[in-house]
């Protein structure tokens, strides 16, 4: 039985990987396989056992997992709208997302890491369909002034943030009780004055989300609004929000 | 000492059920046993790494202030099961006689637990297990816990009543019937009662590397049993130490190994002033205890993951060297002779693999173990050299992110040396004990 489903589905894999448009980097189905021992054992309480987001454990955690086999992917490198890198699926395997039932799984194997990503790319037919997006560039880092503060202000007023986030970036702006995600579940903007970003603490890790925006929530991507130099004046502007400020 | 095998069989049956699985975890993080467990209740290097962190993931959701207040954090263990054990050559004032008990023990043993982290950084654990058909319980765990000192992974202190780190928990061992021979090994005769599986009141330092790879533990206890015994400044003091690194090879069939060493030295009391009881008994007076003898534990230990490490056999071989001196012994109760004028050592160990041979798309993610440990250990001298196998399955019906259940079917065969009937020429007979248990795990 098991071993005739795991055969059926490695053929279904194998067949969408001959049938995978130019430019897409399909799951590898070897590495898919074993990936899903690991799913099976690590991850189906929350994302269920066909990754769709449905497990046990959905309903009663908040944010809700993820639906992987929708392919729509709120952390990334890449431009919106776009599939992640197989780096950014790792790197969200492997760190975790603060402030979400999604733990760090660094203490298992690399190597079952790296099989879950191939697993987690098999289960939504956009990695069979469309190519991975490529990671944006990110230039360095400036210093953050308190010039560059003020100007981060400017960018905050000029795109709005706060009619989410909020006046003092607590995510508690007016349109913030009305927010739903792709799947029209109730969604909180970021609280910026405690605790790190869900995907990372680093000024990188804020630029990276105001230049990609989070897939399938109401959180745009900027790349096309503000400059390269705005986005790390509001990354500055956003870090001296947080308590103590920076 | 020439207490009848057969109840402390029993006794070992009801310990080694005594395991720390804690399912409220499961509840208050929405995931499988199986997340934390090769197979509950052993844990894989998740869970390993979840326990060095004080209970914690560190993603924020750990504190109680970002929980819903109808979460409780405890859990109850009880493993109704029928137990057969049947020891030979056992002291009757008819002769030598084998003793055979079987049935459903009423109550079965049953554990609660409460644990994890009053806040940021500050974890817990108690555990009162027993409830045997006295009526009485005893406190198997209880300590608190200041994590990550400093901001530092490496400096995390423990006090209380506590499990030593050892090769392989006594604790979160799989087998129900006995534990592992060599932890509580001891020279014929000796008034040691240290057992490394036993849970030790003291103080402990510990840290580890961000994935727990790299781990150490150092201990500063009573020996267990000698609590508030001797006169200086720390009870029958201990020293514990156990370093741990494993090594991934990135590969499906070898993925992962792990070395350590452990080392325990102990000093306990040999003489006491004492006070006479209504038999007219001398009986030692605790906190008199002095002129302190020291004994040592050494050991080492290999670990290995057979096969892709979501469904691995877990290999675990653990080698342990003690050493009493002249004066911690008495008579030896298997051939008369008197100890106490010399020294003891043993060589023991165990080998133990613990297989979960496919994972399956539901909700009891890894449905089988199948289990089965070797101990050996071997006494420079006199009686009680020890040979013992397990094995076992487990069904599991249930890991989900609530609860957990399992069928439980083990068998157990052992033989110690010179530890039964005292013939007339003053030699004791060996012992065999057999024993088997099927029941249900049940951990809520």
């Amino acid at each position: 039985m098991i071993c005739s489903s795991t055969l059926l589905r490695s053929a279904a894999l194998l067949a969408a990987l001959l049938a995978a448009n130019a430019g897409a980097t399909p799951p590898n189905p070897a590495a898919a396989a074993r990936g899903k021992k690991a799913f099976d054992r690590y991850c189906i309480s929350c994302h269920g056992v066909a990754g769709d987001g449905r497990g046990p454990t959905a309903d009663w955690i908040d944010p809700r997992p993820r639906i992987l086999t929708s392919g729509v992917f709120k952390f990334r490198s890449t431009p919106s709208g776009t599939l992640p890198t197989d780096s950014d699926l790792l790197k969200t395997i492997t760190n975790g997302l603060h402030l979400t039932f999604m733990p760090r799984w660094a203490p298992i194997t690399a190597l079952e890491r790296a099989d879950l990503v191939q697993y987690v790319k098999s289960l939504s037919p956009r990695f069979v369909d469309e190519p991975q997006g490529q990671s944006i560039a990110i230039p360095p880092a400036p210093s953050f002034t308190p010039e560059l503060v003020r100007k981060g202000k400017d960018v905050w007023d000029k795109v709005q943030c706060a009619a989410c986030h909020g006046d003092t970036g607590k995510g508690d702006g007016a349109s913030a009780a009305t927010l739903r995600d792709d799947w029209g579940f109730a969604i909180r903007p970021h609280d910026f004055t405690s605790g790190p970003l869900k995907v990372g603490d680093r000024p990188e890790d804020l630029y990276n989300a105001f230049m990609t925006g989070l897939n399938g929530t109401p959180m745009p991507s900027y790349a096309e609004s503000i400059s390269p130099e705005d986005a790390w004046a509001l990354v500055s502007y956003v870090r001296s929000l947080r308590k103590g400020g920076d | 000492m020439k207490t009848l095998r057969t109840a402390a069989a029993i006794v070992v049956l009801a310990a080694a059920a005594r395991t720390e699985a804690f399912p409220a975890f499961a509840r208050k993080y929405g995931m499988s046993c199986s997340a934390c467990h090769v197979a509950w209740p052993i844990f894989n290097q998740e869970g390993q790494n979840f326990r060095d962190n004080g209970y914690q993931f560190g993603h924020g959701k750990d504190d109680p202030v970002q929980l819903s207040q109808a979460y409780t954090p405890f859990a109850i263990r009880i493993t109704p099961a029928y137990q057969y054990t049947r020891v030979t050559n056992q002291t009757a004032d008819s002769g030598p006689v084998t003793v055979v008990t079987s049935g459903v023990p009423i109550p079965p043993g049953a554990d609660i637990l409460t644990g994890g982290v009053v806040a940021k950084d500050i974890s817990y654990l108690v555990v009162v297990s027993g409830f045997g058909e006295d009526g009485t319980a005893s406190l198997e765990s209880a300590w608190a816990r200041l994590d990550n000192l400093g901001g530092s992974r490496w400096a995390n202190l423990r006090i209380g009543k506590f499990e030593l780190d050892e090769p392989a928990s006594a604790h979160r061992n799989v087998t129900l019937t006995y534990g592992y021979a060599a932890y509580g090994a001891h020279p014929a005769g000796s008034v040691v009662p240290f057992d490394m599986g036993e849970n030790q009141v003291g103080v402990e330092l510990d840290g580890h590397d961000a994935r727990s790879t790299t781990r150490y533990s150092l201990s500063f206890t009573s020996v267990n049993g000698g609590e508030g015994l001797s006169k200086n400044g720390w009870s029958s003091p201990m020293v514990y130490g156990h370093v741990q690194q494993s090594v991934e090879l990135g590969n499906g069939f070898l993925p992962w190994i792990r070395v350590g060493a452990l080392g325990a030295v102990g000093w306990w009391p040999t003489k006491f002033e004492t006070a006479t009881d209504a038999d007219g008994t001398p009986q030692p007076i605790p906190g008199t205890g002095r002129d302190h003898e020291k004994f040592y534990r050494a050991g080492a230990e290999l670990s290995w993951m057979l096969g892709y490490p979501a469904t691995p056999a877990l290999f675990t071989v653990a080698y342990l060297h003690g050493h009493e001196p002249a004066g911690l012994a008495e008579t030896d109760p298997g051939t008369g002779e008197d100890l106490s004028g010399s020294s003891n050592s043993f060589n023991g160990g165990f080998i133990e693999v613990d297989w979960v041979p496919f994972s399956v798309s539901s909700y009891t993610a890894t449905p089988w173990l199948f289990f089965a440990r070797y101990d050996l250990v071997r006494f420079r001298r006199g009686s009680g050299d020890t040979d013992g196998g397990t094995l076992g399955i487990r069904r599991y019906l249930a890991l989900g992110p609530r609860a957990s259940a399992g069928i439980h079917l083990e068998g157990h065969l052992d033989r110690v040396r010179k530890a039964g009937f005292v013939d007339t020429n003053g030699i004791a007979r060996d012992v065999q004990t057999r024993a088997a248990l099927a029941g249900i795990d049940f951990d809520f």
